[in-house]
């Protein structure tokens, strides 16, 4: 007799079921099942991956959930077709909505109203009352179900082992009958082995909050839970071989499959009884000819036509429509946006204003964004303002509605360090051996396979042979990959024409407002929905800023698209590595390659963009690729074949295109192969298959007769894009990000620095050194005063407008209020509205409604020099103002003996502006000490360019930023600044170990070593190391007692202790 | 004559206290940390740690970024009031109060003291050169007030007296901090450029109140003699003990039972006034030889009735050997606890454990047969049988968890399980017949199988199928397999237990 199993509980039952859903697929197969059902709390999350993996194997999956309700018995239920299935996750989305992220609050009468279609089997109480029956509650909750469900209903039995299950079962037919149930045999699986006991043990612990030493009868008794064979199953249930029978009664009713769900694109985006071809190519044409002119180049028409017809062949209109749609939106409400993604470079997308990028500065063929081997839909991106995407989200929500539009869900995923973290506390281990056991595991990268680093372990001092710690490890690698939560996807909408509900359970979002569906991003591809990502980047709210200030102080109107393009000027500026604040070429790795690359056109920056990243250092690309576009070395390719692919980027591989092309093209993959070999690398690294694809790869490459090392190479590559890549189309429509941000810069550095100011945080670099730079650039810089700052930084019409053509930024920057650490934004909008014709002292801003705290931070910024006062006699004034003379004697002024403070130096000014503001704009900290310095024969940062190649230096300054990429092998880069500028220090790691203290404690940094000198690329390599902090104890002259009572701050300390990266 | 006040300030406590007990960290840096929202900080440095530039209140991992072979000791959260009051005992000697200044501090009244060593700059050598001697780098000041005292102590690299008189000048140059003044006071004082209390101490007195409020005012009060400071002396944790010195020497039983029952009384009356009670308890004879008898007593539950105390004693009194003759009797109560004042109901007798009676009864038979020989058993949460019981601390020990009685459970567990030859058909089911110390047993019911896997994180090993068996005479039994059955070899089956 056949059996199949329908009550499957799978680790999407968070911290309850404790396998995968593909692994009972593969176990269901093993036993010869021929369909299987998952039953998940309340959810639907994990059958598409179950759906997707029977497919392959040629099993069927029944789809299905367990619903535990609020006021009754849990029912197991099964759609039995589409509009059962629809009926199901109408019902999940009702409960859903009804309660927190996560949750479920489900009712009786919620199920009643939603039973058409669906096959119900109700789960009995695990336990007999004390006389040995099945509780009444129970007897009357499976009659209402009776009456409810007919035919439909079946009535669950499980073997327990549990002493008494003859009686248990006894009890169960005897219901059965008397009710005109059928009683139905499951197993109630919770694993797909029985050794998986001890991680679902593990897992109740962590549910619990518990340790498997306390955890007492929380955990099962024992080990049944877990899949049983046929024959297994029918001998458990010989007396009741009907329970058996029943069981291919649902699976036979239940013929519906995931497969049968339709995707249907909304329609409702035509105009004047257009189909939606016809309105994609009306608004096309109209685009066309409002950015290129009524006469259209034979070129465009023809690319035009082509891409149209192929959107066309491959039915694609409406999901242009649905982004143009979204876009449109966001220009009306003049929020920025840009477009990226395979299919976003497209001329159809310039024309319908979705990508500013001009596409005929490519030349690339549209299929070659979508492939439509693959049928799957195209993939378009769209970055917004950071500070307004949400007004994006809820344009969307509203137009189509909550139930037709939703985020899709990240299944987040149980990481190393969590898992081992979870798993230790579970097994009662103490937090210190926690945090350390996590430390180790966070350092070694991929979990260790059966021989783990015992090295790693025993140093740290864990006996590695200890059965409890083997254990642990042992747990915890099964337990890594589980799900732990569904997330929302960073903006992924998913939008239908129908019911979403009618597809998937809809669920609330942990932030407000927001609503996602079940499914994730590969559950979406497997059923062929389309997906677009409304993203957010920070860089755009930045443009926005400073094309509002550009509009109100140099009149003019500025777009992403009208930007002047292919200014010379511009691409010296960026040749000479001057980036600071710029998108994505601001990094110290980015201005070390830009004066070697020397871009000169736009493509060039695409270039740019695209090649510091993990791949192509990783698989080696950068240095053949630089040697080749300085005509060092000749462009050759590994064959004919590979010309084509690489001959845009002399031959060396750099987009992610590329490699998968290659992986097609020389090592035989098929496209649909070569995209889940990338995606194996992106997600979570599936164990084994990774290393089945290398060896694939390699020796596919080797038979068509390339060599092993470039075959090694192209794989290292594809491991490096795994969780970065980066493809041609996403560096293009940055590369215009790029530029953009690079022509304000250069033109109008003084909008530059003050939209970028407001727009913190981003980037890589501190306030100050955006200050410092915009005064070398000649901006004048203004210090905050209660007069005349606002909240934002502002730009103030300077008198000196200097007359260089085209006319550079000629204002001065106003700093604002932000700028103050700890001050609220309330507390400025109130002092700004009160502000009238200026305060005159400090009383008036305290009777407008400040505190005397708010009050003492603009003292600490120095911001009361408009009423001549200095930090120090404002804080005199303020400390005393809490202390006014109130009810008949208010208004009075108290009259004080004159007392005579210290005037402050300049430099303890310098001091507390760093304390208040982390930057100074009346001088440079370390030109107080440079005297010293020099005694000491330092060399200030703007000197070392003056030197050669294998001088001996010695330099110092503030650290700004220490970082030892994973790429780099443990060298640590060092940038530092003094008063002229910075240095780029290398530290190699045998440096490191022995300077460490000195590099790690350091605010300013000495450096001894040797200048190396590559083009106009300079850096000091770093023989010695020493922390020169204490100078800075020199800019104030008052002697402090140290005390270790008194928490007091050291002036060293009041510097930031630099950035530091991985 | 004005007051006198010492304060010794032990600069670092907990580390020097470490490398007295463990001397060779004397050379190394090392560091106590105690746990905060799941970090470890710093909460004491030794001196070269504290060279190496990590400090207290530094997250540990950060100092071993600093230095990777960072010595990690733990902190105990009462470890310095701890010290301090052993110190401040140690130093009774010096004066008969003192107080202790947490976190590392300890303040002598000196008044009146310091003539005995030679004056106060002898007196205060004397004492820091006996702690340093012990290990602790201390330093230490004498002073009018506390304030003064304390001022010097930690902030004045040379001066360790203050002349009466000299108070105001003495504190002139000394940071603001000295004054013992809150955070936020001495940062708005540093920034104001007053880095020195003679910037201010001149300054009119509503000019400081309106800025600093009362608190600068105070502490400047204290420490120039203006107000007076209270402090809070060490006094000797009060003991459980009495003394009853014979003038005559004892020789008889008789005598020993009245000084018995005279000690006891005075005890129990005591503790009857404190609502306590005594668990354990010694009586000591001192002999005139130098000697000393001892007998013992311990009680499940704390009591302070003499008489009941007295019976047990009683029992050992033989043991006593007073021969030459005992000058001396000292009860000493080791172990005293609450006893729970519980209202007494005129018409309902408390019954169980909670009958003082009862445990007064138990008692007596423990001490007469010896401990060990009654039991109290709790359940406990496991499913595997043999630790599903656990044996109870005490008579009172609150009961955690409910008795399981949704299984059956024979009335009788082996502590081992015993084996049986059984002869069983196909799985799942019990056996028809099994033998037992040589008994054939004919099982006419069973129910089963229970399956109880093993406590993996415990030990490894197969799972057992129990079933409750009936045999043909009635009697019923707790029967197990132990793992699966399979065909190629015999299961190996068990007793564990009888059903009444």
């Amino acid at each position: 007799m056949d059996y199949s199993e329908l009550y499957v509980t799978s680790n999407f039952s968070f911290l309850e079921g404790a396998s995968h859903p593909e692994e009972y697929i593969e176990q269901a197969i093993a036993y010869g099942y021929k369909e299987i059902a998952i039953t998940d709390r309340n959810s639907f999350a994990g059958i598409v991956r179950a759906h997707a993996a029977a497919c392959v194997k040629g099993i069927r999956l029944i789809a299905g959930c367990r619903m535990d309700l609020l006021d009754g018995a849990s029912l197991l239920a099964y759609a039995t077709n589409k509009d059962g299935y629809s009926q199901l996750s109408a019902l999940l989305t009702v409960g859903n909505l009804r309660a927190e992220k996560g949750s479920s609050n489900l009712y009786k009468e919620d199920v009643y109203a939603h039973s058409k279609g669906i096959k119900f089997i109700a789960v009995p109480p695990a336990v007999l009352t004390p006389s040995f029956e099945i509780t009444a509650a129970f007897k009357k909750i499976l009659k209402e179900y009776k009456d409810v469900f007919g035919d439909d209903l079946y009535l669950s039995a499980s073997r327990r082992y549990s002493g008494d299950d003859n009686k248990y079962l006894y009890r169960l037919s005897e219901m059965s009958e008397q009710l005109q149930v059928k009683m139905i045999a499951t197993n109630n699986v919770h694993y797909h082995i029985p050794e998986r006991r001890q991680l679902q043990d593990i897992l109740t612990c962590i549910r619990e909050k518990c340790t498997i030493v306390n955890a007492g009868f929380r955990l099962n008794p024992n080990a049944e839970r877990h899949l049983k064979t046929n024959e297994e199953m029918c001998r458990l249930f010989r007396h009741y071989p009907e329970a058996i029978k029943h069981t291919q009664e649902i699976a036979e009713a239940c013929q519906f499959s995931l497969d049968e769900l339709k995707y249907v694109y909304p329609d409702e985006l035509t105009n004047n009884g257009r189909t939606p071809q016809e309105e994609l190519s009306f608004l096309s044409w109209q685009g066309a000819r409002q950015i290129f002119g009524d006469h259209l180049s034979q070129k465009t028409i023809a690319t035009i036509k082509h891409e149209l017809a192929f959107i066309e062949q491959m039915n694609y209109a409406n999901y242009f429509l649905t982004v143009h749609d979204i876009v449109r939106f966001a220009r009306s409400k003049n929020i920025i946006c840009q477009g990226r993604g395979s299919a976003a470079n497209s001329t159809v997308c310039y024309c319908l204003g979705i990508t500013s990028v001009d596409p005929t500065k490519f030349d690339l063929l549209f299929e070659r964004f979508i492939s439509s081997a693959r049928n799957e839909p195209p993939d378009i991106d769209v970055d917004f303002e950071h500070e307004r995407r949400e007004e994006v989200i809820q344009y969307i929500y509203q137009k189509y509605g909550r139930d037709r539009a939703a985020i899709v869900a990240t299944v987040t995923q149980q990481h190393q360090k969590g898992a081992i973290r979870d798993v230790a506390k579970a097994m009662g281990l103490s937090i210190d051996t926690i945090n350390s056991l996590s430390n180790i595991v966070g350092s070694l990268g991929e979990f260790p396979e059966e021989s783990f680093e015992e090295n790693r372990f025993q140093k740290e001092g864990f006996n590695t042979s200890d059965k409890h710690l083997r254990k642990v490890l042992e747990l915890t690698k099964q337990y890594i990959g589980f799900p732990r939560q569904l997330g929302q996807h960073t903006g992924g909408f998913v939008i239908t024409n129908g019911k979403l509900s009618d597809l998937c359970p809809i669920m609330n979002a942990r932030m407000e407002n927001r609503t996602c569906i079940e499914w994730n991003k590969d559950d979406i591809d497997a059923l062929g929905f389309m997906k677009i990502d409304v993203l957010a980047l920070g860089m755009l709210t930045c443009i926005r800023k400073a094309f509002d200030l550009c509009k109100e102080h140099y009149g003019l109107e500025l777009t992403l698209a009208n930007i002047p393009q292919d200014d010379p000027v511009v691409y010296e500026m960026i040749c000479k590595a001057d980036t600071i604040g710029v998108f994505q070429i601001e990094s110290r790795a980015q201005q070390a390659m830009l004066p070697r690359l020397r871009p000169r056109t736009f493509y060039d920056l695409v270039i740019e963009v695209a090649i510091v990243r993990p791949g192509p250092i990783q698989g080696d690309m950068v240095h053949p690729y630089l040697r080749r576009r300085n005509g060092e070395e000749p462009v050759e390719y590994p064959s004919k074949e590979l010309e084509e692919i690489l001959s845009r980027t002399l031959g060396v591989p750099l987009f992610q295109e590329q490699v998968m092309k290659i992986a097609i093209v020389a090592a035989g993959f098929t496209p649909t192969e070569a995209d889940e070999l990338r995606r194996s690398m992106a997600t979570f690294k599936v164990q084994g298959l990774v290393s089945k694809f290398e060896r694939k790869l390699v020796d596919g490459m080797l038979k068509n007769g390339y060599t092993k090392e470039y075959a090694y190479r192209v794989f290292k590559q594809i491991e490096g894009f795994g969780s970065y890549g980066f493809p041609e189309s996403h560096a293009a429509s940055f590369a215009l990000l790029v530029y953009v941000s690079s022509w304000i810069k250069c033109y109008y550095p003084d909008v530059f620095a003050c939209s970028l100011l407001n727009s913190q945080p981003m980037g890589f670099y501190h306030p100050a050194q955006i200050v410092m730079d915009a005064r070398k650039h000649e901006v004048v810089v203004r210090a905050i005063d209660i007069n005349y700052s606002n909240w934002d930084n502002l730009l103030e019409t300077s008198p000196c407008a200097f007359g260089t053509s085209p006319p550079r930024g000629g204002c001065a920057l106003r700093l604002g209020f932000r700028q103050i650490k700890g001050l609220r934004e309330e507390d400025m909008n109130l002092l700004m509205s009160k502000r009238k014709d200026g305060f005159k002292n400090i009383p008036e801003l305290f009777n407008a409604g400040l505190s005397k705290v708010t009050l003492k931070k603009l003292a600490d910024a120095d911001a009361f020099r408009s009423i001549g006062l200095d930090r120090r006699k404002a804080l005199w004034e303020v400390a005393a103002i809490g202390d006014q003379p109130i009810a008949i004697f208010s208004g009075q002024t108290i009259v004080e003996e004159k007392v005579s403070l210290p005037e402050m130096t300049i430099s303890q000014h310098v001091v507390q502006d760093y304390a208040a503001l982390s930057l100074s704009i009346k001088a440079h900290p370390v030109s107080f000490v440079r005297e010293k310095l020099q005694q000491l024969h330092i060399v200030s940062c703007n000197e070392l360019n003056a030197l050669n190649n294998g001088d001996p230096v010695k330099v110092a300054g503030l650290v700004l930023v220490r970082q030892r990429p994973g790429t780099a092998k443990g060298v640590c880069f060092i940038t530092i600044e003094d008063e002229t500028g910075v240095a780029n220090l290398v530290v190699f790691p045998n440096l490191f170990e022995q300077y460490r203290k000195a590099i790690v404690q350091s605010r300013l940094l000495m450096v001894e070593g040797k200048l190396q000198r590559e083009g106009e690329v300079i850096h000091v390599i770093a023989e010695g190391c020493y922390d020169l902090s204490r100078l800075l104890r020199l800019l104030t002259s008052t002697k402090k007692v140290k005390h270790p009572l008194f928490d007091e701050t050291d002036e060293e300390k009041i510097f930031s202790e630099g950035r530091n990266f991985k | 004559m004005p007051k006198r006040f010492v304060t010794i300030w032990f600069r670092h406590l907990k580390t020097d206290w470490l490398i007295r007990r463990q001397p060779e960290l004397s050379r190394v840096p090392f560091v106590l940390a105690t746990q905060d929202h799941g970090r470890k900080i710093v909460s004491a440095a030794n001196t070269i740690a504290e060279q190496e530039g990590i400090y207290n209140g530094l997250v540990v991992a950060d100092a071993r970024a600093i230095f990777p072979d960072l010595i990690v000791h733990d902190d105990k959260p009462d470890l310095d009031e701890k010290l301090l009051n052993a110190l401040a005992n140690y130093c009774i000697r010096y004066c008969p109060i003192v107080a202790i200044d947490p976190p590392n501090g300890l303040i002598l009244d000196a008044t009146g003291c310091s003539h005995l060593w030679g004056g106060d700059l002898l007196y205060v050598t004397t004492i820091i050169n006996r702690f340093k001697r012990f290990g602790y780098d201390v330093k230490a000041g004498i002073a009018d007030t506390i304030g003064a005292a304390w001022a010097i102590t930690h902030f004045d690299e040379r001066e360790i007296v203050i002349n009466s008189e000299q108070h105001y000048f003495a504190l002139l140059f000394l940071s603001p901090a000295a004054l013992r003044l809150d955070q936020e006071t001495l940062e708005l004082l540093y920034k104001l450029g007053l880095g020195q209390i003679q910037h201010f101490i001149g300054m009119p007195r509503s000019v400081l109140k309106r800025r600093f409020g009362n608190h600068l005012i105070q502490r400047l009060d204290q420490a120039l003699g203006y107000e007076v400071e209270i402090i809070h002396p060490v006094i000797e944790p009060p003991l459980y003990h009495e003394r009853l010195p014979c003038l005559e020497l004892i020789l008889t039983r008789q005598g020993i039972e009245i000084a018995l029952e005279r000690v006891l009384e005075c005890i129990c009356t005591r503790l009857k006034k404190e609502q306590k009670g005594l668990r354990q308890a010694s009586f000591k004879c001192y002999r005139i030889d130098g000697k000393i008898q001892q007998i013992d007593i311990g009680v499940n539950a704390a009591s302070n009735n003499s008489n009941h105390l007295f019976k047990l004693f009683e029992l050992k009194l033989d043991s006593i050997a007073p021969e030459p003759g005992i000058e001396l009797f000292i009860l000493e109560a080791s172990k005293v606890e609450e006893v729970q004042g519980m209202q007494e109901k005129l018409w309902m007798r408390n019954f169980g454990l909670h009958d003082v009676k009862f445990s007064e009864l138990l008692d007596r038979i423990t001490n007469k047969i010896g401990a060990n020989t009654i039991q109290r058993y709790l359940p406990d949460e496991h499913y595997w049988p043999e630790r599903s019981i656990r044996l109870a601390s005490s008579l009172h020990e609150e009961i955690k968890t409910t008795w399981k009685i949704d299984k059956p459970r024979p009335i009788q567990l082996l502590s081992k399980p015993e084996r049986i030859e059984v002869t069983a058909p196909i799985p799942d089911y019990p056996p028809m017949l099994f033998r037992y110390k040589g008994k054939l047993h004919k099982i006419k019911k069973a129910d089963g199988p229970e399956r109880i896997e093993r406590e993996w994180w415990i030990e490894e090993g197969v799972h057992r199928d129990y079933y409750s068996a009936e045999d043909e005479e009635g009697n019923r039994y707790w029967i197990f397999r132990s793992g699966h059955y399979a065909n190629d070899k015999n299961p190996e089956w068990f007793i564990h237990g009888f059903f009444a």
